[in-house]
């Protein structure tokens, strides 16, 4: 039989109380927190994979408030070009009524001054500044105006090509911010491929168009210099008086015509018809060229060249809106009377449209880029929210208290520590002593 | 013999039974007192003619119910429980405070890379590179603070140590007065002196959870008892000392030093298993060492990582960026035992190796050998310097003599020196110190990188605020091109030049074919066409470039530490998961062995305890005897009276 010492009874019972109190109050601090895990040593793979799940969200929300910041620069810089696009539709519209003939030099020139200003205007738009007086687009050079006017119509960048980043997901980061040597000069002029000018000397009343590019792969061929001068040639022996002209390769100085040194004077191959295609293309007859050419490219001429007028026709280059503005007022401001002037007035005016509509499509097509980022940022921004609140769940999952669960098994670990206080009492009550 | 003597002697055997009953309830209180019990047998007969008369009872003895097989199990179960106690007070605290956000390295240190983020989105803000700055200082004050009270509990357990081997020297002191008592009162084996016996197992048992001993007992009663693996604690009537302090290999750290005469003997810690003692050791060994290394590691490879990076930076001058943190050294403590004067010098030359593990480099007569302490592997080397771990051991200066031995750290105290070095919002170095860009008369497609700096110690940056040379890149056919110093950009002097070029592949321009490099990288990439050119200079007044702090806020996810397994956090929870696992081992164990001294102790008190209804019975049986006896007494004297009635 085995013998209880009283003091070990005494003893286990003090300590079953106690144990049984641990738990209850254990169970009442998890309630009272809503924390299962209270210590790392609750649950250790849960504690420190809670802190991997912590860390992810405080990543995720980081890059939430990134993407305010992306969509603050980006905003700013889409309301600046904007402005710039609704500037140059302005300026184009004024350019189309400067061409339609109606109106006297004065008036020209009137439009020229209203035009200077906003040359300025657009110019202010170029060197916008953010809500910290951060220059837009200066690249790297926040604090560096990035364009100035060096000369009348030569306006410098001073910025650099580099564009801000901001990491709006684990794996993307978006520019925020677009240089303006992109956005302002690199630009091509003329029709993208190709750029027509009348010569400045020219005393006829040809006005050429921007012509297109029929097989940009003739256009873009090794061979093609790139560099023509069309020249016209007048017999006015004849009745009506017949126009011939002849297309020259600069780098040569040969005749495309002929395919040998281009004559000094005419009369040429190919005959003149107004609003006829000049294609850079043999064409037998007239051509007497022995070999094949063509270069992928046509425009037209409308009006009457004398002679010795010349068109050139050379490969676009970048040419910024700041010089395409300011090419337009100093055309209209040089504007006077006569079909020569009319024609140089004419010819300018198509130089300055086709740019414009360079311009503008270079503009929109970063307006769009920055959209595309806006829109990119706000899925970014979503994705990042529901990741947070999948973080906040598994967290949640890992750490927080199953109430129902924590609840009854309080009421049973009352249960237990008061059956084990009662029985407690009662027990020590039992004693021989009692009784002798 | 007569009836009176027989009553007599059964007067005394109750009485005897009634003191021994009485003490025992007096005593069924105290802690190690063994239940009593009065001894008692029958007197030797008288032999007569008719056969042999029983002369009555006689008190033999009182002998404790003592079991030296329960004894001895309660000892170890309980020397076992304070080990664990002991163990589970310290790690506690560690997993509290890991518990406190208030504490914890997390939260600070997800705000610092939010704050390098901010700085990302913003690089020329000044609130945000203040912000930075205030955060930089609050992480810093985080790792100063959790390695300062990981050092408070160093220092504690050093205090422990002493106050233990104090309370030791005072028990054992006690144990041999005991043993000296017990020799000089028991003259007989037959009749111990059953309450300094008691007394002896009380202390034995207080000195048993302090320290676990064993013990041998002698024929004269008294017990030898030893520590460890057979040093003397107490000789019989003699006591030896132990103390506790600054031990030879590491002084930091207090060991144990058993006091022979004038000589303090240094004590292996490792065989003292159980107890308080062993507790001690063990928790500093097992968890402080190495909370106190991981979290180091992490400040090391933190500053470190950042400071690379930062360095490949420019700041808000235009200045290339100067270290961020304070980098942590590798902490060296010669033994004071070496007879050389050798000085070691240890360095963390690739942090992204460290371990985290403390490591002893012995010189063993014409061998160094390193062993790493976290799993005890060693390698032996011939020569110094080597490099272990990421770690650069050399001597510095000295010479160094057979068994000479060092105690090398190269995290100890990395949580405790980290700190911000950068006070100047502008020296927050956010931007990359080069810049890349496309001539505008490109007719080409091809497009320049922004660059990477990988190598700011490069003769490119050695002027302040400029790029030496200056890069002009000409193209001079569509799959060539070659390389210019652009420093006369009006006449630009040929470095290398007939690249090839593949357009529709990357083309990195650095280091050239010709060998030629310059610290930095960029590339090319797209068609190009013939005279198209690309420049790459000095990012001058680059304050919106945010490329470099892109890339310090990359370290944060970065795997840099422990040969790139784990980034900051990660190596940062492997410490809460090894205190939170070893907390709950303990915790756990503790639990089952206060189970397993309960039940050791119910068997154990199930002999020697003293049960207070028994008591009450013998009471009432003794009394009874003693009414008996008393009877008997009566019934004699009766008997004498019958006889002078007679007269």
């Amino acid at each position: 039989m085995i013998r209880f010492s009283t003091k070990t009874v005494f003893e286990q019972g003090v300590f079953n109380l106690q144990r049984s109190q641990a738990d209850v109050f254990r169970t009442q601090d998890q309630i009272s927190t809503g924390r299962r895990v209270r210590t790392p040593s609750d649950d250790p793979v849960t504690a420190a994979r809670a802190l991997e799940v912590e860390q992810s969200r405080a990543i995720s929300k980081q890059y939430q408030r990134n993407n305010d910041s992306a969509q603050a620069a980006l905003s700013a810089s889409e309301n600046a070009i904007s402005n710039a696009i609704a500037l140059l539709q302005d300026v184009r519209t004024v350019a189309v009524n400067a061409g339609n003939g109606a109106l006297s030099s004065n008036e020209l020139k009137s439009l020229a001054a209203e035009l200077r200003g906003r040359y300025q205007e657009l110019l202010g738009i170029a060197n916008s500044t953010d809500g910290n007086g951060l220059y837009l687009f200066s690249g790297y050079q926040g604090t560096t105006r990035p364009f100035s006017e060096t000369t009348p119509g030569s306006v410098a960048y001073a910025g650099d090509q580099g564009s801000r980043l901001i990491r709006i997901s684990a794996s993307r980061e978006i520019p925020s911010s677009d240089p303006g040597s992109d956005i302002f000069q690199r630009i091509k002029n003329g029709n993208g491929t190709f750029v027509t000018e009348a010569g400045e000397d020219n005393t006829g009343s040809g006005v050429i168009g921007p012509g297109t590019v029929s097989s940009p792969i003739a256009w873009d061929d090794d061979a093609n210099p790139r560099d023509f001068t069309v020249r016209f040639h007048v017999d006015s022996t004849m009745i009506p008086p017949v126009t011939t002209y002849d297309i020259v390769d600069n780098l040569s100085g040969d005749s495309l015509l002929t395919g040998t040194a281009a004559a000094a004077s005419g009369p040429y191959l190919r005959p003149y018809t107004e609003d006829g295609t000049i294609a850079l293309r043999r064409q037998v007859p007239p051509d007497t060229n022995a070999s094949d050419f063509d270069y992928g490219a046509e425009f037209t001429i409308k009006g009457s060249p004398a002679t010795d007028d010349q068109f050139t026709i050379q490969a676009s280059r970048n040419e910024d809106v700041f010089t395409t503005l300011y090419n337009l007022i100093e055309t209209l401001e040089s504007a006077s009377s006569g079909a020569a002037a009319n024609a140089r007035l004419a010819n300018g005016i198509n130089t300055a449209l086709s740019n414009f509509d360079r311009d503008i499509d270079n503009l929109l097509r970063v307006q769009v880029g920055i959209g595309v980022r806006l829109r990119e940022s706000d899925d970014a921004y979503t994705s990042q929210e529901d990741l947070v609140g999948q973080y906040d769940e598994t967290l949640s999952d890992l750490r927080d208290l199953d109430y129902a669960k924590a609840i009854s098994d309080l009421a049973r670990q009352q249960l237990t520590y008061e059956a084990a206080q009662k029985t407690f009492a009662q027990v020590q009550t039992l004693s021989l002593f009692q009784y002798i | 013999m007569s009836i009176f003597q027989i009553g007599v002697s059964g007067l005394n055997a109750a009485q005897a039974g009634l003191l021994v009953t009485s003490h025992n309830i007096t005593n069924a209180n105290r802690d190690g007192f063994h239940r009593q019990e009065a001894i008692t047998e029958t007197r030797v007969p008288m032999r007569t003619g008719a056969g042999f008369f029983g002369q009555g009872v006689a008190v033999e003895t009182v002998r404790r119910a003592y079991s030296q097989f329960l004894d001895n199990a309660l000892l170890q179960a309980e020397t076992q429980a304070s080990y664990l106690d002991t163990y589970g007070a310290q790690i506690r605290q560690i997993d509290n405070m890991l518990a406190d956000p208030n504490a914890g390295l997390s939260p600070t240190l997800q705000a610092f890379f939010s704050g390098v983020q901010d700085v990302a989105s913003n690089p020329s803000s000044a609130p945000s590179r203040q912000q930075l700055i205030s955060l930089t200082q609050g992480l810093v004050a985080r790792f100063q603070s959790f390695d300062a009270r990981l050092s408070e509990m160093r220092t504690s357990v050093n205090r422990q140590l002493s106050d233990v081997t104090a309370e030791i020297n005072t028990l054992s002191g006690e144990i041999a007065n005991v043993n000296d008592q017990i020799i000089r009162l028991q003259g007989d084996p037959g009749k111990p002196p059953n309450d300094l016996l008691d007394q002896r197992d009380a202390l034995l048992s207080e000195l048993n959870k302090l320290v676990r001993v064993s013990t041998v007992g002698l024929s004269d009663g008294s017990i030898n008892v030893f520590i460890g693996n057979g040093q003397t604690l107490v000789l019989g009537t003699k006591s030896f000392e132990l103390a506790a302090g600054p031990s030879a290999e590491n002084q930091q750290d207090y060991g144990l030093f058993y006091i022979s005469g004038s000589n303090r003997i240094a004590l292996s810690t490792d065989n003292l298993q159980g107890g308080t003692l062993g507790g001690l050791f063990d928790f500093r060994r097992q968890s402080l060492d190495p909370a106190q290394n991981q979290l180091g590691l992490v400040a090391t490879v933190l500053a470190q990582t950042f400071n690379d990076q930062h360095e490949l930076g420019m700041d808000l001058d235009g200045v290339l960026g100067e270290a961020f943190f304070d980098v942590p050294l590798a902490n060296v403590i010669g033994n004071q035992a070496n007879s050389g004067d050798a000085v070691l010098a240890a360095d963390n030359t690739d942090v992204g190796a460290l371990t985290g593990s403390d490591y002893r480099v012995q010189f063993a007569g014409g061998n160094w050998i390193v062993t790493r302490l976290s799993d005890n592997t060693s390698s032996s080397y011939a020569t110094l310097p080597q490099t272990i771990d990421g770690v650069e051991l050399s001597v510095v200066s000295g010479t160094v003599a057979a068994g000479d031995s060092f105690l090398v750290q190269p995290t100890r105290n990395g949580a405790r020196d980290i700190d911000g070095l950068i006070s100047d919002t502008a020296k927050i170095a956010a931007a990359v110190p080069i810049r890349a860009g496309a001539d505008l008369d490109n007719t080409g497609k091809a497009t320049i990188s922004p660059g990477v700096v990988v190598d700011t110690d490069n003769a490119a940056f050695a002027t302040a605020g400029a790029l030496t040379p200056p890069i002009l890149i000409r193209f001079t056919s569509a799959t060539q091109y070659s390389i210019y110093d652009n420093t006369n950009s009006a006449s630009p002097a040929l470095i290398e030049g007939g690249i090839a070029y593949t357009p529709g592949v990357q083309n990195d321009v650095f280091p050239t074919a010709g060998s030629v490099d310059y610290g930095y990288r960029v590339s090319l990439t797209g068609a190009a066409a013939t005279g198209d050119e690309f420049t790459v200079g000095y990012n001058s007044s680059g304050v919106s470039d945010n490329r470099n702090a892109l890339l310090l806020s990359a370290l944060q996810t970065a795997n840099t530490v422990a040969n790139g397994t784990a980034n900051y956090q990660s190596a940062y929870t492997q410490l809460v998961s090894q205190v939170g696992n070893r907390a709950r081992q303990i915790d756990v164990q503790s639990k089952a062995q206060d189970t397993l001294v309960t039940q050791t102790r119910e068997a154990q008190q199930s002999l020697s305890g003293v049960n207070l209804d028994e008591e009450a019975a013998n009471l009432i049986r003794f009394q009874q005897a003693y009414q008996a006896s008393g009877k008997v007494l009566q019934i004699a004297n009766s008997l004498f009276a019958s006889i002078l009635e007679l007269q």
